[in-house]
């Protein structure tokens, strides 16, 4: 178990630099997730702490030595591949046994400690069959067995649900977190998929285009996203964003004229979460969808500020398409962002009263 | 509800009450067994051309010495084989299920009909090269020299040459692969066109350049030298095949031994190296028999007895027989023929799995 740090951490392959400047400090024993669509640089970053890229500038720091320069073979890390990368031609015993061949570990030893993995994660069934002859599920536990055997000092987990169907995927969610919450293991995920990440991390590093955009805990960076891509990359159904202009006067969506508190100026982007749409309200909105989701119903509504999707708790549709409910929401529920597409901190809207 | 019935209604087609099904299904499987018995056919007609005379090789080697060349073994041999294949093609297109037992009856009263018709005339007298020398010397009756090698020399020779070979091609074809699919480097890609231009090239143009450079670095007329030669022609071959066995392994298997605690060296011994087998086998056996079969370098690199392989043995002893002995000359290529045959039916697996697919630039 260990702190990692990651200072000024960049990778380039000739122009194309694929990390810029990372700084990162993961404590011991916390679970981090790497999050961001693909091409980010969050699989570049992993596979740099994993040593088997080596940085082009920066430092990486295991418990505050530097690790730049350090092999993979002997850092120590647990890995679980998406594809689970295991070997083929060894049976899951051997497969589990794999990393202790490198250690001065004895005979005894190392079937005690094969069989103890094997039970962690609930394959001792299958140690003498094939990776081929097992299920996706079970050659993800069997990964998951290898990269523990060791007792390594990182785990690193590269979007190791994404080959799972929908239903092993939630089982294999809640028993990854379980078992490093039990053996306090210092986690990094990489994951394109926000569910993963906020369901499973302590910690989520927002990445796009090489760059960190926020590190948070899942509910700041879902409620406080510090810059439109966050906020954008974040929540499903996705954040209603809309150009807007803001003056001394106020700020203008498509029609509507909000009122502003706060300070904000020039070309703006107003983000509302649909949830935090109330469907029935003093702003003008007619219903031109309607997608029921089972616990919630997603209304498409056309507004004086543009098209808005709102989604509202019940299972049934309360509105019929062609109706003309207006909306209505809460200003601080509000986010606005400037040109640049940075949030602007305390700037609110709100629906001017007519 | 309305909706189901609609669909109920429109998607599927109008069946006729009263349709015949097992009668469908009984004209399909005769359909089937029409088409495959015609393809056997043709097949069968087609081959013909390519086993009349590797049957007739064979019956030559074991008739009586001194026998003229004929053809009576031979069309004996076909008038009881060609019926009983025609009968086991009619019996595998016939309906009835379990024709098992009838196809081992055809293959006893074929064997029976052999044993009749042609046993009589067999005879192992022209393989008595393999124990005694001393034949070639009495056929050829003092014409010429007489001091020919054993064959068994020649059958060693050869050995060593085509095993020689296989040991060079897999060990630098398999290192050459590897790293050609895993690392970057400058002129990689001139590099794997140059491959292919290699193995267009026609060879034997080489035949005089090699020559003078094995007597210039006094390999001419060694084994080794032949070996190093026919090594390097077939290498941009066999380093195609392995590229595109080693492009086929995921390099996660590889990074992650490496996470595991494995060197770079040991990743690819414990790790990849296991995923080409089939590979490293397949081209095995074409070095194998490219170096059994190799005649032109032989022919011209190696000049003293004691040097021949068995495709020199072969030539010689047919030239200088002559006329003379037929049965002889048979025996011996049959001998000559057999390691190939023998390693072509328990590779045959691995030959065919193959491929240039997946290979890339």
């Amino acid at each position: 178990m260990a702190r990692i740090e990651l200072v000024g951490l960049e990778k380039a392959w000739g122009s194309v630099t694929a990390v810029d400047d990372v700084n990162l400090a993961v404590e011991d024993g916390e679970f981090v997730a790497l999050l961001g669509p693909s091409g980010c640089g969050k699989t570049t970053t992993l596979f740099m702490l994993a040593g088997i890229y080596k940085p082009t500038a920066g430092r990486l720091l295991f418990d505050g030595h530097e690790v730049n320069d350090v092999e993979a073979k002997d850092r120590n890390i647990g890995i679980v591949f998406q594809s689970y990368a295991l070997y083929p031609h060894m049976t899951v015993r051997d497969n589990i046994a794999f990393p202790l061949r490198f250690k001065s570990t004895s005979q005894a030893e190392r079937q005690r400690r094969v069989e103890e993995a094997a039970a962690l994660v609930r394959v001792q069934e299958l140690l003498d069959r094939r990776p081929s002859q097992l299920s996706g599920g079970q050659q993800q536990r069997v990964a998951l067995a290898r990269a523990l055997v060791k007792q390594p000092q990182l785990l690193l987990l590269d979007e190791p649900l994404s080959n799972l169907d929908a239903t092993l995927r939630l089982t294999m969610r809640s028993e990854i977190k379980q078992l490093q919450a039990k053996l306090g293991l210092t986690t990094i995920l990489v994951t394109h998929d926000q569910l993963e990440a906020t369901t499973m991390a302590d910690r989520i590093v927002c990445m796009n285009k090489g760059r960190i955009e926020q590190v948070d805990g899942p509910d700041d960076l879902y409620a406080r996203p510090n810059s439109l891509f966050v906020a954008g990359f974040i929540g499903a159904p996705p954040i209603n964003l809309l150009p807007g202009v803001a003056g001394p006067a106020g700020v203008s969506v498509g029609e509507a004229s909000l009122a502003l508190s706060g300070k904000a100026a020039g070309a703006v982007t107003l983000g509302i979460r649909p949830e935090n749409i109330t469907v029935g309200g003093p702003l003008p909105a007619e219903v031109v969808q309607i997608e029921p989701m089972g616990r919630e119903v997603l209304y498409l509504l056309r507004t004086t500020m543009g098209e808005i999707k709102a989604l509202e708790a019940g299972t049934v549709a309360r509105w019929h398409i062609g109706e003309r409910p207006g909306i209505t929401f809460q200003p601080d529920a509000t986010l606005l962002f400037d040109e640049a597409g940075r949030r602007v901190a305390g700037a609110n809207v709100a629906i001017r009263n007519q | 509800m309305s909706a189901t019935t609609a669909i109920s209604g429109t998607a599927s087609p109008p069946v006729a009450a009263g349709t015949d099904w097992a009668g469908l299904a009984r004209r399909s499987k005769a359909a089937q067994r029409r088409r495959s018995f015609l393809l056997h056919a043709s097949l069968f007609v087609c081959s013909l051309p390519v086993i009349v005379p590797y049957v007739w090789l064979l019956t030559l080697a074991f008739s009586p010495r001194g026998a003229p060349v004929g053809t009576t073994i031979l069309w004996r041999a076909l008038v009881v084989i060609l019926p009983a294949i025609v009968v086991w093609l009619v019996m595998a297109a016939s309906p009835r299920g379990n024709t098992r037992a009838l196809g081992g009856l055809v293959v006893v009263v074929a064997l029976a009909l052999l044993a009749v018709l042609v046993g009589p005339l067999i005879s192992l007298e022209n393989w008595q090269f393999l124990f005694n020398p001393d034949v070639v010397a009495e056929i050829k009756r003092g014409v010429g020299d007489n001091d020919y090698p054993s064959i068994w020399l020649a059958a060693g020779n050869s050995l060593l040459l085509a095993g020689g070979e296989m040991v060079v091609v897999c060990t630098v074809a398999t290192l050459a692969a590897y790293y050609l699919s895993r690392f970057e480097f400058y002129g990689r890609g001139t590099f794997l066109k140059g491959l292919m231009v290699l193995h267009a090239f026609p060879v034997y143009t080489l035949v005089i350049p090699i020559f003078l450079l094995m007597y210039w670095v006094g390999m001419l007329d060694t084994i080794v030298g032949v070996v190093l030669v026919i090594a390097t022609l077939e290498l941009p071959f066999a380093i195609y095949i392995m590229k595109g066995f080693f492009d086929a392994v995921p390099w996660e298997i590889e990074m992650s031994a490496m996470a595991d605690g494995a060197s770079r060296r040991q990743a690819f011994w414990l790790v990849v190296l296991p995923q080409v087998k089939v590979g490293i086998a397949a081209i095995a056996i074409f070095a194998f028999l490219r170096g059994w079969e190799e005649y032109v370098f032989v022919a011209t690199l190696l000049l003293s007895k004691t040097n021949w392989v068995m495709s020199l043995f072969l030539f010689f002893f047919a030239q200088d027989t002559m006329g003379l002995d037929h049965g002889l000359v048979s025996a011996i290529a049959v001998f000559y023929l057999l390691p190939s045959l023998i390693l072509y039916a328990f590779t045959q697996r691995y030959l065919t799995q193959v491929s240039f697919s997946g290979i890339k630039g």
